[in-house]
């Protein structure tokens, strides 16, 4: 009796552990138990971030255990050589599942007809505003990942010890610059300004140009590259180039680096470069602070797209992954590794992030009237076109010409060409 | 009758020999070297694009047309030949003169050695950073000299004037040393009874050398310097990092064109063509490089 009765208990003792353990487990779609293990590798140069890179990839593996099945594996291409290698790969026919790419590379890459249709993955989705241009000929090839406005940012501490003010213009920008180095023995203003880097340099110079209100195109689609707002904002780059602010020969990670290091004012960056800037340096996030652009209009901003590669075996699980990506669970994760920069769907930056971050709150401000980088109508020939304009900032920083007839000369180059 | 077929059989075998050992490099080269350079050449006949290398079009000469119109291709022909022969005269200069300079016994040569032949151990991409943070305008060793001088300071990298010259100095800076070792190799093969022979006909040091020593290494001499010439005409890295053909073009070489047209605006037709001007380049270095040692064999010859 004894016995059976201890019997009785420990299957009943098993029976309720096992109905336990059954509800503890973690509820898996089941897709996710039924599908043979994949691998999706995912290319960005963000990846080689110092910390951001870190969080991102944190934030985006989150989706593994949602899918156990599939692994995300990281393809980290340093920025100045996505482009040519996502571009030679994906030509030779391989490369990874799922790129995200500056603007520029989706527009060439749906061109080339690299990209497939991801309308699936948006179906429900509350995508805003920053999705529109991932529609191309009637279909959906690119997902929003991240969209970076350009601001004024500056370090409050030194702004404070040389007594200078949050500029509203270009000579205000050139006036608080010198004070700065005057005073603290900082350098006064960082900006890209050598054709070395021409990929950055061309988009931080929009910022100038759309401040300026440069269209690039007319009316009727035709490029105009040397309009009298066109050689306005040039010639006022000059003078800022001309005034001794901008430390002449340092490339854009080494300004950024000096920026961290307290060593510099001021700067025209993108909410991507300043949290790189806010983050694991000895400037404090707290003392970085941000102002709208000082110009009359408003700037530019950097786009990054998600896209499915047409050589992708996996392709259906790629597109899953992007359906989760905009989702709820998967735009919180994202939410903060991304700083401030506008993702796929609108999800505000938190309270904690905004509390240690000052500058934060401006991005998401001019993010509203912002513009693209790109050239309507010649989206994939952007950096071409762009180059001619930029030779010609060059010939007049470097080699004194006068704005109208550099323009000119690279309109004339431009017309002829595309 | 046995010993025919033994013999015929054995140089068989011995021709068979000869095409079997020369049948690995003949793959590899045909592989590596002649396949791609033929695709080159029909790739500069076509329009083809990076995106779709394999969908070009034949289209005949018009990319060698349209880089004849283009001032810029003169321009780079002419940064390619300045800065190919100025790399050539100065790296072969100064790498002949540290051979004569350390062929000599003196204390610590060994270490002297070893610090002449480090800027040919360093790879380019680790060269090339070191130098630009050397070249830089406002935190660089040479602006602080020169503002320690009480000079201003200069704009190695960034200014029309400066920047060919600034890619030179790294430039030599690691030729040099390869001349160096391959003139050094023959200096130290110059027999020294010759040499003792023409000081005792009265031969004075000057005399020993140009009559000798001289005549005795320049075949080697000749051979690093079409080396170092076709390298100039080819070198990407350290153009590319320090400069990346600016300011305003002032060292876009041949090689820096191709990238640009080839990766910027995606033109490998365009692109290909640039590299096949290239080649015509190197193969005129190596033409004249060959007349001249038919030259001087012949004059060896004579006298």
């Amino acid at each position: 009796m004894t016995t059976s009765r201890r019997r009785m208990l420990s299957l009943l003792l098993a029976s309720a552990l096992g109905v336990a353990g059954f509800v503890a487990l973690p509820s898996r779609p089941a897709h996710a138990q039924a599908k043979p293990p994949v691998t999706l590798v995912v290319a960005n140069s963000q990846w080689l971030d110092a910390l951001r890179g870190k969080n991102l990839w944190a934030a985006v593996t989150k989706y593994q255990q949602v899918a156990p099945h599939v692994t995300l594996q990281q393809e980290a291409i340093p920025s100045a050589d996505f482009n040519d290698k996502i571009t030679t790969a994906l030509g030779a026919g391989q490369g990874p599942d799922i790129v995200m790419m500056q603007e520029g590379l989706f527009y060439s890459l749906a061109e080339a007809g690299f990209l497939v249709d991801i309308g699936k993955a948006a179906e429900g989705a509350a995508l805003n505003h920053t999705n529109e241009k991932g529609v191309v000929k009637g279909k959906r090839l690119g997902i929003a990942w991240q969209r970076a406005v350009y601001a004024l940012i500056y370090n409050k501490k030194l702004l404070d010890a040389a007594g200078a003010a949050v500029p509203k213009d270009v000579d205000g920008l050139i006036a608080s610059s010198k004070a700065i180095q005057d005073k603290t023995g900082a350098i006064g203003f960082s900006s890209r300004h050598q054709i070395a880097d021409l990929s950055g340099w061309f988009m931080d110079f929009q910022s100038w140009a759309y401040g300026y209100g440069v269209n690039w195109v007319d009316g009727a689609g035709k490029l105009t590259l040397n309009t009298p707002e066109a050689v306005a904002a040039t010639a006022a780059f000059k003078k800022t180039f001309d005034s001794g602010i901008i430390p002449v020969g340092d490339d854009m990670p080494t300004q950024r680096t000096r920026f961290k290091q307290k060593q510099i004012g001021f700067s025209i960056d993108n909410s991507g470069g300043t949290l790189n800037i806010a983050s694991g340096g000895p400037l404090a996030s707290t003392d970085l602070y941000s102002a709208p652009l000082p110009f009359k209009a408003p700037g530019a901003h950097q786009q990054i797209f998600l896209g499915v590669s047409k050589h992708s075996k996996n392709q259906a699980e790629a597109i899953a992954f992007l359906a989760w990506l905009v989702t709820a669970d998967g735009q919180r994760a994202l939410r903060d590794a991304s700083g401030p920069d506008a993702l796929a769907t609108d999800v505000p930056v938190t309270e904690a992030f905004r509390a240690t971050n000052p500058w934060a709150d401006t991005f998401a401000a001019l993010a509203v009237n912002s513009r693209s980088t790109l050239i309507p109508g010649y989206e994939s020939k952007t950096t071409p076109i762009m180059r001619l304009v930029m030779e010609a900032v060059e010939k007049v920083i470097v080699a004194g010409a006068d704005p109208k007839a550099a323009l000119d000369e690279a309109q004339k180059q431009a017309l002829a060409r595309f | 009758m046995a010993a025919k077929t033994t013999m015929r059989t054995s140089a068989l075998g011995a021709r068979a020999a000869g095409y079997l050992f020369i049948v690995p490099p003949v793959i590899y080269l045909g592989v590596f070297m002649f396949w791609p350079l033929a695709r080159q050449m029909w790739m500069s006949l076509t329009n083809t694009t990076l995106a779709r290398p394999n969908d070009g079009v034949f289209v005949g000469l018009a990319n060698y047309a349209r880089l004849l119109e283009t001032p810029a291709f003169y321009a780079s022909l002419r940064i390619t030949v300045v800065y190919a022969s100025l790399a050539v005269l100065l790296g072969v200069t100064l790498g002949v003169v540290s051979a004569l300079a350390i062929n000599r016994p003196f204390r610590g040569r060994a270490v002297v050695r070893g610090i002449l032949l480090f800027g040919w151990a360093v790879p380019n991409v680790a060269a090339a950073l070191i130098w630009l943070w050397m070249f830089n305008e406002r935190s660089g060793v040479f602006n602080k000299m020169l503002l320690g001088m009480g000079f201003s300071r200069l704009r190695w990298l960034t200014s029309i004037d400066w920047s060919l010259p600034s890619i030179l100095i790294v430039t030599v800076w690691q030729v040099a040393p390869f001349v160096m070792l391959v003139t050094l190799a023959a200096l130290q093969s110059v027999p020294e009874e010759v040499r003792e022979a023409a000081r005792v006909d009265g031969a004075d040091p000057l005399n020993v050398f140009r009559n000798v020593t001289w005549p005795h290494i320049l075949p080697s001499v000749q051979l690093a310097a079409l080396l170092v010439a076709v390298w100039s005409i080819r070198r990407f890295d350290i153009i590319y990092l320090l400069t990346g053909g600016g300011p305003l073009g002032s060292t876009s070489t041949l090689v820096v064109k191709i990238r640009q047209t080839a990766f910027e605006a995606h033109e490998l037709g365009i692109a290909s063509a640039y590299g096949a001007v290239g080649l015509l380049l190197a193969l005129l270095v190596a033409g004249i490089h060959n007349l001249v040692d038919r030259r001087r064999m012949r004059w060896v010859a004579e006298r």
